[in-house]
């Protein structure tokens, strides 16, 4: 997996891509989700649309950011799920935990509403 | 194989990985994950197998694996995990042993009500049995565990 961010506005766009399968890169995306509640940005998308699929770890580290984010009073969003990711959402029940938008200008702009 | 005539025969721990056929062996660390995913596709690669079967079988060895390494060797470095490649035009079959003391399957459950949603962990047997078309854990006293998997190619 590879990671890129930029922000748009105060929203900070993370954008992985490849396989988040656990092991060396699966700790960069969980150490750049808590690197940005160290620094207060607390309104965070994530990209999904270049990941080819992620495993229950990947899962645990969206969970992870999804939970420190909102017990610091921010969110976490989806942008992009693919067919793949959104079957493992379903299977898990995830689906009712995070949201999920079509595209990442309409994530982004959900947080302004 | 055989041993050079001269020098220390290396032990087998100072061997990474091991690759022979169908059959792939890696210290107990997650940073192999993705060496076992290229091994497996390449075993798959020269099979007319729909992308998005190869994604289920990627993400359910990559599942297994995780556990072999974490709940089975312990992240022991000096314990391998093993995983084997059975491909044929009908199914894919794959079996990953540990060293580890095995568990009680039945034991496992993955609880999907409202509070235990937000645990980190607990999804990976779950998300195999969803995308495989046989699971089957195999665990004996003193024995380690080994899990088949197989997907059916229709
Ligand atoms: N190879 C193994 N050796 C020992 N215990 C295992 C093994 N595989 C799975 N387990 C047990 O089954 C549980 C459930 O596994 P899983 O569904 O993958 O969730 P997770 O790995 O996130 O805990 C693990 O927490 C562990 O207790
Ligand atoms: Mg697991």
């Amino acid at each position: 997996m590879k990671l890129s961010s930029r922000d748009v506005g105060d929203v900070m766009v993370l954008e992985p891509k490849g396989k988040i399968m656990g092991g060396p890169d699966a700790t960069v995306l969980h150490d750049k989700l808590h690197e940005f509640i160290d620094q207060d940005k607390k309104k965070v998308v994530i990209d999904l649309a270049k990941v080819d699929w992620m495993n229950s770890t990947g899962l645990g580290i969206l969970i992870s950011g999804l939970t420190t984010l909102r017990n610091n009073g921010g969110e976490l969003k989806l942008a992009n799920v693919t067919d793949k990711i959104q079957s493992l959402l379903t299977i898990t029940k995830l689906i009712t935990v995070f949201e999920a938008h079509d595209s990442v200008d309409d994530a982004v702009a959900s947080f302004s509403k | 194989m055989t041993q050079p005539d001269k020098g220390p025969v290396r032990p087998r721990h100072n061997v990474k990985i091991v690759r022979k056929n169908n059959r792939m062996e890696i210290p107990s660390s997650l940073d192999y994950l993705p060496k076992v995913d290229q091994f497996v596709e390449s075993k798959l690669k020269k099979l007319r197998i729909k992308k998005d079967q190869l994604v289920d079988i990627a993400i359910s060895v990559s599942e297994i694996v995780t556990n072999a390494v974490m709940h089975g060797n312990k992240n022991d470095l000096g314990k391998k995990v093993k995983i084997n490649v059975e491909a044929s035009p009908s199914q894919v079959e794959v079996i990953v042993e540990d060293e580890g003391t095995g568990f009680d399957p039945s034991s496992v459950e993955c609880r999907l009500d409202p509070e235990s949603l937000l645990k980190e962990a607990g999804r990976g047997i779950l998300i195999v049995d969803s995308l495989m078309d046989k699971v089957e854990i195999l665990c004996g006293p003193g024995k380690g565990t080994k899990v088949k998997i197989v997907k059916l190619l229709r």
